[in-house]
């Protein structure tokens, strides 16, 4: 009896493991619809990967699902048609745009795709371009035929053996000498949307990816004296004594994508982010009454933290893990918990140009032998690429079609980051790769002040929410998704307040995590968890391209006069006031203690086509010479309104947005007008400019 | 020994010529201020009501620069035009007052009046003119030729690199080598211009051929008293920027600031007369 009910527990775990499907661990709540088994040799001789992969793929949908995409990445460098390098070549008829010389070339090869029963799909194989406009060499996308519909519920097994040629110092996955950064590497599914079909881009010279969560066991064999870090945990290393080989084996679930590092030169450091040692009780009770949540849902859990550092930066190992630390602990505490057990940092080996990127618990850092610790890098780097775990890795948005949702946002909570872990940083500049701060004092400034400078530029260009390979160029872009995307994210939170931003941002992580959000989805909790409908607010600075710029046209006071000329009707008869009349009558009035009056008019202007709309207003603040203060709320519609003020002083100054609001105002300079002009900001400038003038002409004079 | 001692006569010199020095700073100032006064008068328009100009005295703020920036971004290429022909204009300008700085040097026993400064001035300004067009030519051998063989050398060295560090060390030489080879042509035409007057001569070719031979019989000689003017020169801009830097930008301070950057410029003008003074005796010395 004991035995039969065993018998029937063990089966009912089987059934209920066929039927959740791969990557489903009982007792989690989701996650993954696809499993990869993938084994790569690397070939440090002819800088080749060999590779066999095993796929399988669920389909959770209800449609019946007839053929596959899958991403070929590393075609993007196989030759001038690829649509990477056209698009890089029509951009300033590519003048700064990839370049590859001879012999540099990358590809890969899909040499055989079969199903497990044997079923050779490789006929119906073909390279897809649906993108427009349409590069028709491309071959960064292909599509098999299934014999037959895959159905709703069911599995499909994929057999897959591909070679590639790494591409030689290209773009983000390249090898320089015998150091190799190893990304979009292999044949890699798209994303099935139900009733559109496969979401699977071509590699766009601005763009980033999407995939679907997966489990990935991966065994990496290299030559026996390479140091090799990945995304997930490193299960096993065996050595092969007869190739002088050694096999990695990384497992991972529920994350979208796979990288992997191999430098002989590597230092491996690990340490533990111990979240008790990191973070005080009061911190956590801070935190949970900003956020409202209950204490335990804040509470951190301990990372296993891995860095591989080039020895050229040996000494500063302590910056990158402080800064990691710091991302860890903050990410952690405001956006939720680090889902992963470990996270591994890379500093890029030389000339792989793989810096500043992410991966699934993977990281590129990127720093230089001689820093500044004044100069926040790579702090910066490292918080952002760690944050891109979270949006992007856990929030895992399309990036081919709405980029700022993890570019926008992450590049936002990194500068929230850096400002409360390290406070502004110098600007980075350097003369010969040596940097200037150790010699003199260079302006400070916090991330939001840089972007917003960046963005203003692009406001008029696109949308934010423009799929990336359609911007008008590679900088409007970038400025458009990372910079003016957080300026506007910085704009929302001096709209709704600090705590709320954090509430809005934590409901949105952790709603959408391992999960595909839209940009609807984000703007539909800003609402929830505002209560307040501002759709608006996206209409105006996401969905188009209108300039905000309100500001003050002019203040002026006059003292408010009692008398006036001209004739006036007194008493049945005509009466004429003359000047003459009202100075003796003012005379008088001074005698008397009554108090003057004034007049002051501030006019107001919306100069941009932006406007608040909704419960929203522009707030006005006038200061008058006694101190005291009038704060009136327009409305912002119209193209310009005045407001009349009568107080016993002049004003002093008018102030708009006096809360400092609307940081994606294009010109915060005319957000306040004084009634008498000062000299002494004016005076410093243009003794720093004329000093500059002054030895700038010196220089000169030395050619003559 | 002897170069210190020629050191020493060309800082005596120089420090009885201090109304050069004067004449030098006005020039430069006047010239300098009309160059910045439309930017002046247009930053005095955005920023002088506004309360953002507050901020400025705290220190330099990417939200009005921002807001400059973009407001004038059309401007900009208007705007390097608009430094770029003062330059040119400067440059000619300054090949005329060669003259007067080299004349009056030579003219040890008279004093100085700004008449016999701007005689000389207009005496050596044709042939001075000359020195600069040949002084254009090799410039361009040397930094078209010399200059770009030794960066040749520096790229295949860089291109093999395995780290960071052969970028950072042939960036470091590679201007250290810009700044010598500089030095070199700078000094050689300087010594052109001082030949010229103290031979009383408008010959550019003559003297710049004769002053090959100068120069290369005594090149180690006339190069250390240049790098020692040089060297000068360095310790008034570290001097400077120690004690400009601390300084606060509060009240009166914001005044002596002004004060300290215009002592410095003058300290500028006061080494450019000493390169000529040493130079003058280091000539005289060793002429033939």
């Amino acid at each position: 009896m004991k035995k039969k009910k065993s018998f029937i527990k063990f089966l009912f775990f089987i059934l209920t493991l066929s039927f959740i499907g791969p990557g489903v661990m009982l007792g989690e709540k989701r996650i993954s619809n696809v499993r990869y088994e993938i084994w790569v040799e690397l070939d440090d001789q002819n800088k080749m990967l060999h590779g066999k992969e095993n796929i399988t793929w669920l389909n959770n949908t209800r449609d019946d699902v007839q053929d596959m995409w899958f991403h070929l990445y590393y075609n993007a460098f196989k030759n001038e048609k690829s649509t990477t390098i056209q698009e890089s070549k029509e951009e300033w008829f590519g003048a700064f745009g990839i370049k590859i010389k001879e012999g540099r070339w990358g590809w890969v090869d899909v040499t055989s795709i079969k199903l497990a029963d044997g079923a050779d799909l490789k006929p119906t194989m073909e390279f897809i371009t649906q993108d427009k406009p349409v590069h028709p060499g491309d071959q960064t996308v292909m599509r098999v035929l299934f014999p037959e519909p895959v159905k709703p519920g069911e599995e499909v097994h994929l057999q897959l053996e591909f070679e590639s040629k790494i591409p030689r110092s290209i773009h983000r996955s390249s090898y320089y000498q015998n150091s190799y950064f190893i990304a979009q590497w292999f044949p890699k599914p798209g994303v099935y949307e139900e009733g559109k079909g496969w979401n699977c881009h071509e590699y766009h010279l601005n763009s980033e990816f999407y995939a679907d969560f997966a489990q990935f066991t991966v065994h990496i064999a290299v030559p026996e004296d390479f140091v090799v870090g990945a995304s997930g945990k490193q299960i096993k290393a065996v050595p092969d004594m007869e190739k002088k080989t050694v096999t990695y084996t990384f497992y991972q679930d529920n994350i979208h994508d796979f990288a992997w590092t191999a430098d002989p030169d590597f230092i491996k450091v690990e340490r533990d982010f111990v979240a008790d040692d990191e973070i005080s009780p009061e911190e956590y009770e801070e935190v949970a009454r900003m956020l409202q949540l209950p204490l335990e849902e804040v509470k951190l859990p301990d990372v296993k933290m891995i860095l591989l550092i080039e020895p050229e930066h040996k000494s500063q190992i302590d910056r990158h893990f402080k800064a990691l630390r710091m991302a860890i602990k903050y990410y952690g505490l405001w956006y939720g918990p680090y889902p992963y057990e470990t996270v591994t940092m890379v500093d890029p080996p030389f000339r792989t140009s793989s810096g500043g990127m992410e991966y699934p618990t993977l990281f590129t850092a990127g720093t230089a032998i001689l820093r500044s610790k004044k100069v926040l890098s790579p702090e910066g780097v490292i918080i952002h690429e760690f944050g891109h775990g979270y949006w992007y890795g856990l929030c895992a948005n399309n990036e081919f079609e709405e980029a700022w949702l993890d570019e926008g946002i992450n590049t936002y909570s990194e500068g929230k980051v850096t400002a409360i872990a390290y406070g502004p940083g110098a600007m980075p500049m350097s003369f010969q790769r040596i940097p200037l701060s150790w010699f003199c004092k260079l302006p400070e400034y916090y991330n939001y002040e840089l972007e917003r400078a960046a963005a203003l530029h692009v406001v008029e260009l696109d949308p934010i929410t423009t799929i990336s390979w359609k911007f008008y160029d590679r900088g409007s872009y970038g400025l458009n998704v990372y910079m003016r995307a957080s300026t506007c994210l910085y704009t929302l939170e001096g709209l709704v307040g600090e705590e709320m931003m954090l509430r809005i941002l934590r409901t949105f992580q952790m709603r959408f995590r391992y999960k595909h959000p839209r940009t609807q989805d984000f703007i539909d909790v800003v609402n929830e968890v505002t209560g307040r409908d501002l759709n608006w607010f996206f209409e105006e600075l996401f969905f188009s391209t209108l300039n905000f710029d309100y500001g003050i046209s002019s203040v002026a006071s006059k003292e408010k006069k009692t008398y006036a000329r001209g004739v006036f009707d007194v008493e049945g008869r005509k009466e004429e006031i003359t000047s003459k009349n009202i100075k003796k009558m003012e005379k008088e009035d001074k005698k008397s203690d009554d108090k003057k009056f004034y007049i002051t008019e501030v006019k107001v202007r919306r100069f941009g086509e932006a406007r608040v709309r909704g419960d929203t207003v522009i707030k006005l603040k006038v200061v008058f010479e006694d101190d005291s203060e009038e704060i009136i709320n327009w409305r912002g519609q119209e193209r310009w309104k005045k407001f009349t003020f009568e107080k016993p002083s002049k004003a002093k100054y008018a102030q708009i947005d006096p809360d400092n609001i609307w940081l994606i105002d294009s010109n915060l300079t005319n957000n306040s007008l004084k009634r008498k002009p000062s000299r002494k900001g004016i005076f410093k400038v243009a003794a720093e400019l004329l000093f500059l003038i002054q030895n700038y002409l010196q220089c000169v004079a030395s050619m003559s | 020994m002897k170069i210190l001692k020629i050191f020493e006569e060309g800082f005596q010199t120089t420090n009885k010529r201090l109304k050069m020095v004067i004449y030098l700073w006005l020039i430069n100032f006047v010239f300098s201020v009309l160059i910045i006064t439309p930017v002046y008068f247009l930053i005095k328009k955005d920023l002088s009501r506004s309360l953002m100009s507050d901020q400025i005295i705290k220190g330099t703020g990417l939200l009005w620069i921002g807001d400059i920036f973009y407001k004038y971004q059309d401007l900009l290429p208007a705007l390097a035009g608009w430094f770029l022909i003062p330059a040119i204009l400067f440059i000619l300008l300054y090949i005329f007052l060669y003259g007067g700085i080299i004349g009056r040097i030579a003219a040890q026993n008279e004093k100085i009046n700004l008449t016999s400064f701007l005689s000389d001035c207009s005496t050596y300004f044709s042939p001075f003119l000359r020195v600069f067009l040949i002084s254009l030519v090799a410039y361009l051998v040397v930094f078209g030729g010399i200059h770009n063989a030794i960066c040749a050398l520096f790229d295949l060295w860089k291109k093999s690199a395995s780290t960071e560090w052969p970028l950072i060390l042939s960036s470091i030489l590679d201007f250290l080598i810009l700044v010598l080879l500089f030095s070199i042509v700078r000094m050689f035409f300087d010594y052109v211009r001082v030949r010229l007057v103290v031979e009383k001569s408008k010959k550019a070719i003559r003297a710049t051929l004769l002053n090959v031979a100068f120069i290369g019989k005594r090149f180690f000689k006339a190069w250390f008293l240049y790098l020692l003017v040089v060297l000068i020169a360095a310790i008034f801009g570290i001097v400077y920027f120690a004690v400009y830097q601390p300084l606060p930008n509060i009240g009166v301070l914001l005044i002596a600031g002004f004060i300290w950057q215009q002592i410095y410029v003058l300290s500028r003008m006061w080494t450019k007369i000493l390169f000529y003074s040493t130079e003058y005796h280091f000539f005289n010395l060793n002429k033939e």
